[in-house]
């Protein structure tokens, strides 16, 4: 069997999340963007003065930076955008319980297996469904140590000193074209606070559903890590599948305190009709760690580049990065690390899966500043073809200005192995179970690090999934 | 908020870089008596460089190297083409202590700001066809020859604004010729000088390799301090016909005065062997922009490099790996040492084009920071269109390895020796790649001086 | 050793947040005027070099158009990411209608 269809009959390729939610939304906005729309979502949020004039400010930046001319194909985009709704409001309001939240909003999410996840392994779940957060809970044990885990616009609400202490100092909107955009009209996410000390044993969870064709998701996440804590934050994202173009951009901001650990952890599975464009990046203090699990399967194009400014001594960041393109899919997606204290260190470690006429790209930065003396950095690349027809390709950026640093960066291409299909057949395995064994093994040193009890997203499709289609 | 159209935005560029001695009449002047296509060829060059905007950081392959601050057109006058012969006893002392070990070669040239001087060769090399002649000369001797390959396949004028104006404006330049067959055990030796200090210099050389063929070329240009900024553009095109083999090294040391471009292409056919090697030592600014296609079933290019850089001198290595024939094989190795306030870029790509299955292509760079102010940035870049395929590429930045120094000196050296070991023997690992006779000894005996002081 | 430079006249900075370009011995340099003070800064923002001219200033602080880092005029402090680092800030003296800045 030719390894095409070897690798279509691992499943990979399959869709399991396109089922569409009737419903009918209590506001949606015009399409397109302007300030209208934009003054329309702050009043629908009922915002202070000053997040009006964030937004607006954000939007004249918008519409100033040209398009970027780099990364992947963002021709089509200005019509794309032209045509999608860019705020929908489901519901009334946010719930507590999943009781309350409307039947077919709730039936989607069990469709996904939140509720019954959030049981078993989760400390917290978030539920946005087009541009709100329809669900929110924390359990009682985390709420009684003061973690804060809520809406973006309940943070804003609740917590406004802090909320405004940190939002946009992170990324500012005038960062990319796309952090302008999301700081005109952003709608959900999550604000979250750990406190000094406190170290939840079970990740939060938030996940986003996009469920209306020609819909735009801007969700907006701020987290502070305070001193000493500890946490995991997990986001899943899906939609169903449409012929016309969907839109995402996100902007998450971390801030990690000094000695805090922060893992976050992607697995995006945007249906294929998505543009998935969003800017991630923590600030790192003295002796903290920043942990970025970016798993991209989904979406048409992704361009999302984790980063981790290392402006404390001591302090440590990592990007572990795995995509998959499939045909008609570019995942162009890497990480970014700033060394700017003495003795910080990071990693990346990115593999890539392009089949058919998927185009995987790695592009990332890593910058050593003068005087971040004993800095140690080390990136890792590997690019898996099946196909022909795939492409992949690898952009580092490496800047340094410090001697008494250690950099080093390494990328393979390879595509697999005749020899070692011809070897594990040899030994007995069909072509699809051989094929299978190889393509696990390749991600495997990245798939290991998700909790284990976490199979809800990356294992059920690529490692169960493909368990399941051989034989 | 500033309102600000131009925000990452392209440049407008029409009519950059035109100056009072860089214009449409200078390119006439040196047409004036030349054959009509090559008269046109110029001309069309010159539409070309007034029409290309002058590169800005904002453009992928000048991130680094900001010419706006680096440098200034408007007072290099280019050099006019005038007879030039060589006079051994008025030569610079430079340039004889350059041609020192020119004596064992094949063929000698001599070329003195950008005007060849003499030439030589072996007499069983002329008699079997073996052309190396000035290329003024050899656009009246073999007119089929420069027509077709003279800045059209390799680097023609609309390849960038430097490939332009280079074509536009040469002076002179160099032909090696090697004709089916005819293997050349000893090296081509060149030696080119620059002498006035604050012009241009726009110098090309063509070399084909025939079918079968095998030589190997050396070049060196250098030149005295130079005590204003002097712009030194030289534009190589290398050809390896199927099963010829050929090595190209150059070796740059230039006064601190230099503003040294070099562009370079080699295309190698089936077959082939086309390997390059680049020393940078001096120049304050030094911009190689290097491609090697690989067109032939089979072909293969080792490409090295090496830079020695002290003070706030800027080398900026623009490689890439072009494959565009299966089975072809490329391995690339650059290394970079810096001192002092010295910086480097190594932006390299290795481009595997649709259909090129079966390749092999390696890039590798690797720098040595010396000093607190050294900089060193490393864009090695993969761009993969075919699936069977093994590329890899590496970087490394960083400093001395300590425990190589650690053990010589536990060995009894004095730390000061110790380090000149290890970056000696950091750089000598390009050099015994291509060990041709000569260039060794010549450029470790350079690097050597140099850590001395 | 101080090494006082004119680079502008008080008339090219008049209004409160006034953020001018301006050159003094081949240096780039901005200029701003805050709250009745004048500030110069190295006109080249600490992240990726671009011109720290074409921004705007935002309480005390000038933020580069480019990417949204800001400064603190007094110091030269970088305030915001994705800039690190400070800029370079110069001494300014006013004589007259003149101002003076010091690239010593």
């Amino acid at each position: 069997m030719p390894q095409n269809e070897v690798i279509q009959d691992l499943g990979l390729d399959e869709y399991k999340y396109h089922f569409i939610t009737e419903d009918e939304p209590v506001f949606r906005s015009g399409r397109g963007l302007n300030e209208k729309v934009v003054r329309e979502i702050s009043a629908q949020k009922d915002e202070p003065q000053w997040m009006l004039d964030f937004r607006l400010k954000a939007l004249k930046i918008y519409n100033a930076k040209p398009m970027p001319t780099w990364g992947g194909d963002l021709s089509n985009l200005e019509a794309v955008l032209d045509e999608i709704y860019f705020y929908v409001r489901p519901q009334e309001k946010m719930e507590r319980s999943w009781d309350d939240v409307p039947p077919n909003i709730k039936e989607t999410f069990e469709r996904l297996g939140i509720p019954e996840a959030e049981q078993k392994i989760l400390a917290g779940v978030g539920a946005q469904y087009e541009s709100e957060m329809v669900y929110h809970s924390l359990k009682k044990e985390w709420d009684d140590k003061g973690v804060i885990f809520d809406s973006i616009e309940d943070g804003l609400k609740n917590h406004p000193e802090i909320f405004r202490e940190h939002f946009g100092t992170v990324i500012p909107s005038a960062d990319n074209k796309f952090s302008a955009m999301n700081s005109a009209v952003w709608s959900g996410g999550s604000f979250v606070y750990i406190p000094k000390g406190v170290e939840l044993d079970t990740p939060l969870q938030a996940y986003f559903r996009v469920n209306q064709e020609q819909m735009g998701q801007f969700e907006r996440t701020l987290i502070i890590a305070d001193e000493g804590s500890k946490a995991h934050y997990i986001e899943g994202c899906t939609a169903p599948v449409y012929s016309t173009e969907s839109f995402h951009s996100g902007v998450i901001e971390i801030v990690v305190k000094p000695n805090a650990h922060f893992r976050y952890t992607t697995i995006q599975n945007w249906s294929n009709n998505m543009y998935n464009l969003v800017t991630q990046r923590a600030l790192v203090h003295e002796n903290a760690t920043m942990e970025w699990l970016d798993g991209n399967l989904g979406s048409k194009l992704t361009m999302k580049y984790p980063s981790c400014y290392l402006v404390g001594e001591g302090a440590h960041g990592s990007v572990l990065s795995i995509a998959y393109s499939g045909d008609g899919q570019h995942q162009d997606t890497g990480g970014k690390l700033i060394h700017a204290a003495p003795h910080t260190t990071s990693q990346i470690i990115s593999k890539s899966i392009s089949k058919g006429t998927g185009r995987s790209t790695y592009r990332g930065l890593c910058q050593v500043h003068e005087g971040a003396v004993g800095s140690k950095s080390n990136v890792e690349c590997d690019a898996l073809l099946i196909n022909e027809t795939s492409r992949t390709d690898t952009y580092p950026y490496i800047e340094i200005e410090e001697k008494r640093s250690n950099i080093g960066h390494e990328a393979t291409v390879s595509k697999v192995g005749d020899e070692q299909l011809f070897y594990l057949m040899s030994r007995g395995m069909s072509e699809e179970e051989a094929m299978a064994l190889i393509v696990r093994g390749f991600i495997e040193p990245i798939a290991k690090l998700l909790p284990l009890e976490y199979a809800v997203e990356l294992n059920r499709l690529i490692d169960l999934e493909m368990e399941g289609s051989v034989g | 908020m500033a309102e600000s159209p131009t925000i990452e935005g392209p440049v407008a560029g029409m009519m950059e870089g035109v100056t009072e001695h860089l214009n449409r009449q200078t390119v006439e002047a040196l047409a004036a008596d030349e054959p009509k296509w090559l008269a046109e060829r110029r001309l069309a060059a010159w539409d070309a460089y007034e029409r290309t905007p002058m590169p800005t950081t904002r453009l992928e392959e000048w991130r680094y190297t900001d010419l706006s601050r680096k440098l200034d057109l408007a007072p290099l006058r280019p050099v006019p083409w005038e007879a030039r012969s060589f006079d051994r006893s008025a030569a610079p002392a430079g340039l004889l202590d350059a041609m020192e070990d020119d004596r064992e070669a094949s063929g000698h040239l001599v070329e003195l700001d950008g005007t060849v001087a003499s030439t030589d060769l072996r007499e069983e090399f002329a008699s079997k066809g073996v052309v190396l002649t000035s290329l003024r000369a050899a656009v009246e001797s073999h007119p089929e020859l420069i027509q077709e390959l003279l800045a059209t396949q390799a680097l023609p004028a609309d390849l960038g604004k430097f490939q332009a104006l280079n074509a536009a404006l040469w002076t002179d330049g160099i032909l090696l010729y090697v004709p089916k067959g005819v293997r050349m055990e000893r090296p081509i030796r060149v030696s080119r000088w620059i002498e006035s200090a604050g012009k241009a210099h726009f110098s090309r050389t063509l070399i084909v390799a025939e079918e079968g063929s095998q030589v190997s070329y050396v070049d060196e240009i250098g030149s005295d301090p130079l005590s204003s900024q002097t712009l030194v553009s030289s534009a190589v095109e290398v050809f390896t016909r199927p099963n010829a083999q050929l090595q190209y090294v150059s070796l740059q040391r230039l006064g601190r005065g230099a503003f040294h471009l070099s562009q370079q292409r080699t295309i190698a056919e089936k077959d082939s062997t086309l390997d390059t090697l680049n020393v940078s030592i001096g120049a304050s600014v030094a911009r190689l922009d290097l491609n090697a296609r690989l067109v032939g079933l089979g072909a293969n290019s080792d490409m090295l490099g090496l830079c020695f850089g002290e003070d706030d001198q800027h080398f900026d290595h623009n490689t890439s790996q072009d494959h565009v024939a299966p089975n072809a094989t490329s391995d690339l190795l650059y290394k970079g040492a810096l001192d002092d306030r010295a910086r480097s870029v190594f932006r390299g790509i290795i481009k595997v084009h649709r259909g090129a299955l079966g390749t092999d292509a390696y890039q590798t760079n690797r720098n040595l920071l010396l000093s607190e102010k050294a900089r060193a940035d490393s864009l090695p870049n993969l761009e993969i269109e075919a699936d069977d395929v093994r590329c890899s590429h590496g970087a490394t930045i960083g400093q001395l390895d300590q425990d190589h120094l650690f053990y010589l000196m536990s060995r009894g050296l004095p730390r000061s020796l110790a380090e000149r070991l290890v970056v000696i023997g950091f750089l000598g690992e390009i050099l015994s790649r291509l060990p041709l006779g000569g260039v060794v000894e010549k450029v470790t005996g350079i690097i050597e001086e140099k850590l001395h002081a | 050793m101080p090494d006082w430079s004119r680079i502008a006249s008080t008339s090219d900075c008049s209004g409160n947040g006034c953020v001018h370009a301006a050159t003094a011995e081949g240096e780039k340099i901005v200029l701003v005027r805050w709250r009745g003070e004048f500030y110069a800064l190295e006109d080249r923002c600490s992240h990726q070099d671009f011109p720290l001219s074409d921004g705007e200033m935002d309480e005390g602080e000038l933020e580069c158009v480019f990417h949204g880092a800001r400064f603190d005029v007094r110091t030269g402090r970088a305030v915001a990411l994705p800039a690190i680092r400070p800029v370079k800030t110069y001494p300014v003296e006013v004589r007259g209608d003149d101002i003076y800045v010091d690239l010593g």
